[in-house]
């Protein structure tokens, strides 16, 4: 039945844009809004009956080989909050219907995409389902049609079609050792096989497409201009659940289900890794955009979830998978402060715009609370993924690692909360703050939702780590 | 009778505390006479219990127990506390009449009796360290309600007693860990390398408490800034009524103090030191409650020489010496106030002729100062006679610094005498009154005090002082009566002969009695001493003040620049970085491009290198 989670939003997609879409154009957003309700609820109350994988009437019809394990859940439910969150607030920002059932579109082409690379385990199926992703992702950079969206989208373009020719040369590869494309028939192979030339080959160009998909540094320069040009939603979108999945997902999974680690590759990412986190959070200091700070901030904090990666450890990489969620929750957030912010001033920069926490409240709390999970402070969520991930490098021996991730932790909160006190916390000008009134509702829903996601996260964490991060250790324990 | 009623004397000047600083300003009656009431009651509290012999041990928090001792020797400090109490007292109520702080006072007054009350009775040491603390609170505020610049002077007085009560705490912590125990009655060490050391830091405790040299500097200064009433109690009487029977306690009970240790001839050294210098700077003083405040720190050198003698004649006269002074030193500070009552000044070059107008007062002032210079049959002879005694006894320097001491102190009073009671009356002084009859009262028992003390110096010598040494320690021995060593006594005699001649000779060339000493202080090598003491080149708390403030300035110095290097180093390097890294986002795709290749080539060079 985990077919529906691909083949539903196909089937929404094409009943709404048949030609009696004039009907349809007010349920477009009632029809997203429902799948990724759905998607939600089965990850948290999940049926036997849905992920198990015995034959049905679909998979004759669909011969998709898909299977559902931790890793893919926690992406599922991280898709569905994304998902949902860029909705509510596409809903507030974009006022004609005709581009908001556009949008839901294209919404749910890159919803089944990324549905599909989660769940499938076949080296070309995730390779289609990533293509689809971000075709759908160039759409949406492009939205407003001007010629900063345009540019945004083109960078994503090109540095994507370099990704996607080294990713189909490592697939080639791949075939030419193992003969197959299924994930547990490569790893057979990679363990029997002699060619070790190629395999090291297919597996490097792997990493680089996947660096570049992901933004890691130095493979990240589309990202900042991609992000900040995008329209807010699609911002929301893209640095919540996009690159995560197309990026970071893809690389955990080569690396567990089909490469496994070797010191050289550990190595690798654990560069890949720091340098992007130290790199990251130091360029986001100076920005005077906030969502290109929220860029820099997205490469330093995937830059996080490698350095787990690169611990080759179960608990590295439960603290990696931990943090795919929690940024997505507070990276969505953060961005969705930022439309807040954008939609309510009109201003980007954030020299121009001063003391607004006294108009928006809500965006003021929701985005401290954000920025403090972001920087790791306890109790919220993003604390208890970087502590497993630090604690992960200094079990592991990488000493240094740990101690450079901790001080950069220290330069997350000093750009977060430099933001924080621009925008919110110190004195307005009075006059220019005047007609500036809270964010709507649709807005404020999906901020107080996210926060409110954030702090339970956190704060009920030693429920969590029963449920989710030790069944991790169960999935990843050969490692 | 009732072992609780040993709380009794802690207790109820805690009850008067409170009422006193919780009472309305406007309700001055009730005030002053409730105040009146409890020092009554502390006083015929304290006559009850004289006789008693009570100890009490209850198991209090931590292991520690809250121990109690009546027996004589606390008892004799009891009554002597509540004595002084009850006079100071009655003494306050016209004085402070009319000043803003008068209940602020009467608060710290009581909760300074509760609190020399519990340190007599404690036979724990840690319990007697918390009322010793707690004394160096009430100090803090008796002088910081004081004129504008008591709020200084306070704190000097802290933070000089709180260093020396840190001394103090130390040398509990060391003693309780040698003895194995905390109660003072069980405590009996011998003079051993740590114990030397546990001896020192206790008998520091002691003797700042009761103001020697080195911990005196703070004592002049609030002689001129302090309420007046506070002096007459405190560091008159009080305070060295507390540090001598600490000093002799540590000295008889809790360690084995014999005239072969070195740490008797110390505590010798000490005494003697602090006798000639504190005269030396009485003798220069021209403020009458300044150049007392300097005899206040004087008298405690003769009680510190006499107990660390260790023989028993020297101790007898210590203990004696001790009684006498917070007689006659309470006598004289009350004069002052008197003075400063109804003149308005204590100021010596102001002052002049005032004995035909305040007689009582004056001829008190004469009982009393003649008792302080030794002069026969007032008390302050017979102490200083056993004194003298136990010194010679040990060595002669000792003995020739306390001679020279009398003589200089018999000099400082006749020229105060002179200054302020004969002399010329200056017009505006014309018109002074005496003082009131509860301010006189006071005086008047004091003075007589010194009198009986003297002509029947058995009574307080037997009953009150020999009990404390104990027959083992005196062998028979009986110090009363007249002095038994007659070259003493001609010695003395002569002392004091030479002093008034110097007076004269003073006089004569000076030609005022308030200049009478300027012949000593101007003599060749002292005037450079006397002029660098005058600028408070050897006040111990001024060098730490000095050393302090360089110490600020290189923490300072440091400070900023560890700020420097987060606040400007760090923030322009992370800065500049930060700015160079959004520069190579030119927006140049081609340029993107390589930079993916780059990192690409760089993976597999990576994969490469074992």
């Amino acid at each position: 039945m985990m077919h529906t989670l691909v083949l539903f939003p196909f089937f929404a997609l094409i009943i709404l844009n048949l030609p009696l879409r004039v009907i349809f154009r007010r349920l477009s957003f009632w029809v997203v809004f429902a799948l990724s309700l759905i998607q939600i609820f089965l990850v948290f109350f999940p049926q036997n009956a849905f992920w198990g994988t015995h034959f049905n009437f679909l998979n004759t019809f669909f011969r998709f080989n898909l299977s559902a394990d931790g890793l893919s859940m926690v992406m599922l439910l991280s898709i569905g909050i994304v998902t949902l969150t860029a909705l509510l607030v596409a809903r507030q920002m974009i006022t004609d219907s005709d581009r908001m059932a556009l949008f839901c579109s294209l919404l749910l082409i890159a919803m089944a995409g990324m549905n599909g690379a989660v769940l499938v385990r076949d080296i070309f199926s995730l390779y289609v389902f990533l293509e689809i992703t971000a075709v759908a992702s160039y759409i949406m950079i492009a939205f407003d049609k001007n010629i900063f969206s345009f540019e945004g989208a083109f960078k994503y373009l090109v540095l994507s079609a370099v990704a996607t020719a080294m990713m189909i040369t490592a697939i080639a590869l791949v075939i030419l050792f193992s003969g197959s494309t299924e994930f547990y028939l490569i790893n057979y192979a990679i363990r029997a096989s002699a060619h070790t030339s190629l395999i090291v080959l297919s597996l490097g160009l792997f990493l680089c497409g996947f660096f570049i998909k992901a933004g890691l540094i130095p493979f990240h320069s589309w990202l900042p201009d991609a992000y900040s040009s995008a329209p807010a939603p699609v911002s929301i979108f893209l640095a919540g659940i996009v690159t995560k999945t197309t990026g970071v997902y893809t690389l955990i999974r080569i690396f567990i289900s089909i490469f496994g680690f070797n010191g050289q590759s550990q190595r690798i990412l654990l560069l890949a890794g720091i340098i992007s986190v130290v790199i990251g959070a130091i360029a986001a200091i100076t920005q005077k955009d906030f969502k290109r700070m929220l860029a820099y901030s997205s490469i330093s904090q995937v830059g996080y979830i490698i350095l787990g990666l690169g611990c080759a450890s179960s608990l590295g990489i439960a603290g990696a998978i931990l943090h795919i969620f929690n940024h997505s929750v507070f990276k969505s957030l953060l961005f969705v402060n930022s439309a807040a912010v954008e939609t309510q001033t009109g201003k980007t920069n954030m020299d121009e715009i001063s003391g607004l926490g006294e108009k928006m409240p809500v965006t003021a709390v929701t985005s401290t609370l954000g920025a403090l999970s972001c920087a790791g402070i306890p109790p919220l969520a993003g604390f208890w993924s970087k502590l497993l991930i630090i604690l992960a490098l200094w079990v592991g021996g990488l000493h240094v690692y740990a101690v450079v991730a901790i001080l950069s932790s220290v330069l997350t909160l000093a750009y977060l909360l430099s933001i924080q006190r621009k925008l919110f916390f110190i004195k307005g000008n009075s006059e220019e703050n005047s007609q500036i009134k809270e964010a709507g509702f649709g807005i404020s829903l999906a901020s107080t939702l996210l926060a409110f996601i954030s702090l339970a996260t956190g704060v009920f964490f030693p429920f969590i780590i029963n449920s989710f991060i030790v069944p991790f250790g169960k999935i990843f324990g050969r490692f | 009778m009732n072992t609780n009623n040993i709380f009794l004397p802690i207790i109820i000047p805690l009850i008067g505390a409170l009422c006193a600083l919780v009472s309305f300003k406007k309700l001055r009656f009730l005030l002053e006479s409730s105040a009146f009431v409890i020092a009554a009651v502390n006083l015929i509290l304290a006559v009850i219990l004289f006789k008693e012999n009570i100890s009490l041990n209850i198991p209090w928090v931590l292991g520690l127990e809250f121990s109690l001792r009546l027996y004589h020797f606390s008892a004799f400090i009891l009554l002597s506390v509540a004595g002084f109490g009850f006079l100071v007292t009655l003494y306050s109520l016209r004085f402070l009449r009319g000043k803003e702080y008068a209940n602020q006072f009467y608060g710290y007054l009581f909760l300074t009796l509760s609190l020399a009350n519990g340190a007599v009775l404690a036979n724990n040491l840690i319990l007697m360290l918390f009322f010793w603390e707690g004394l160096l609170l009430t100090l803090f505020g008796m002088i910081a309600i004081g004129n504008k610049n008591a709020f200084q002077t306070a704190t000097k007085a802290f933070i000089i007693v709180g260093i020396s009560d840190l001394a103090l705490m130390l040398g509990i912590a060391l003693t309780a860990y040698l003895a194995g125990t905390a109660r003072i009655s069980n405590i009996h060490l011998p003079l051993d390398t740590l114990g030397s050391i546990a001896f020192i830091l206790m008998a520091i405790g002691a003797i700042s408490k009761a103001g020697s040299m080195p911990f005196h500097s703070w004592i002049p200064d609030a002689a001129l800034d302090a309420p007046l009433p506070f002096m007459a109690l405190l560091p008159a009487s009080l305070e060295k009524l507390l540090g001598i029977y600490l000093l002799a306690r540590i000295t008889l009970d809790m360690f084995i103090l014999t005239t072969h240790s070195a740490m008797s001839t110390l505590l010798m050294a000490i005494g003697a030191i602090t006798i000639i210098l504190a005269v030396m700077m009485a003798l220069i003083q021209k403020d009458y409650k300044r150049l007392l405040s300097y005899h206040a720190i004087s008298q405690v050198g003769y009680m510190i020489l006499g107990i660390g003698t260790a023989v028993p004649v020297g101790i007898v006269g210590g203990l004696f010496h001790m009684v006498n002074n917070a007689l006659y030193k309470s006598c004289l500070f009350l004069t002052g106030g008197a003075v400063e009552k109804q003149a308005g000044t204590t100021s010596l070059e102001k002052l002049g002729g005032l004995g035909r107008n305040m007689p009582v007062t004056f001829i008190c002032y004469l009982i009393t100062a003649a008792a302080i210079s030794g002069v026969p049959p007032f008390n302050g002879f017979f102490s200083k006679e056993l004194i003298y005694d136990g010194a010679l006894e040990r060595g002669k320097i000792f003995y020739l610094a306390a001679i020279v001491g009398s003589f200089l102190t018999a000099a400082s009073f006749l020229k105060l005498g002179h200054a302020a009671f004969l002399g010329k009356r200056s017009e505006e002084n014309k018109n002074i009154r005496e003082v009131p009859l509860s301010m006189l009262i006071p005086m008047i028992v004091i003075a007589a005090t010194c009198v009986i003390f003297g002509v029947f110096n058995a009574l307080p010598i037997k009953y009150l002082i020999q009990p404390v040494l104990g027959e083992g320690l005196l062998e028979g021995h009986n110090f009363s009566g007249f002095p038994t060593n007659m070259f003493l006594v001609a010695v003395t005699v002569i002392v004091l002969i030479a002093a008034f001649l110097n007076h004269l000779f003073g006089v004569k060339k000076s030609g005022s009695g308030l200049h009478a000493s300027d012949h000593i202080r101007n003599a060749p090598v002292l005037v450079k001493i006397y002029d660098l003491a005058l600028k408070r080149f050897f006040d111990p708390y001024e060098w730490g003040l000095k050393f302090s403030r360089l110490l600020a300035d290189i923490s300072w110095a440091v400070d900023r620049s560890i700020d420097w290097i987060y606040d400007k180093f760090s923030v322009n390097l992370t800065y500049s970085l930060s700015r160079q890294i959004s520069a190579l986002q030119s927006g140049n795709y081609s340029l993107y491009v390589v930079w993916s290749l780059v990192g690409a080539m760089l993976v597999f060079v990576l994969f490469f290198i074992k």
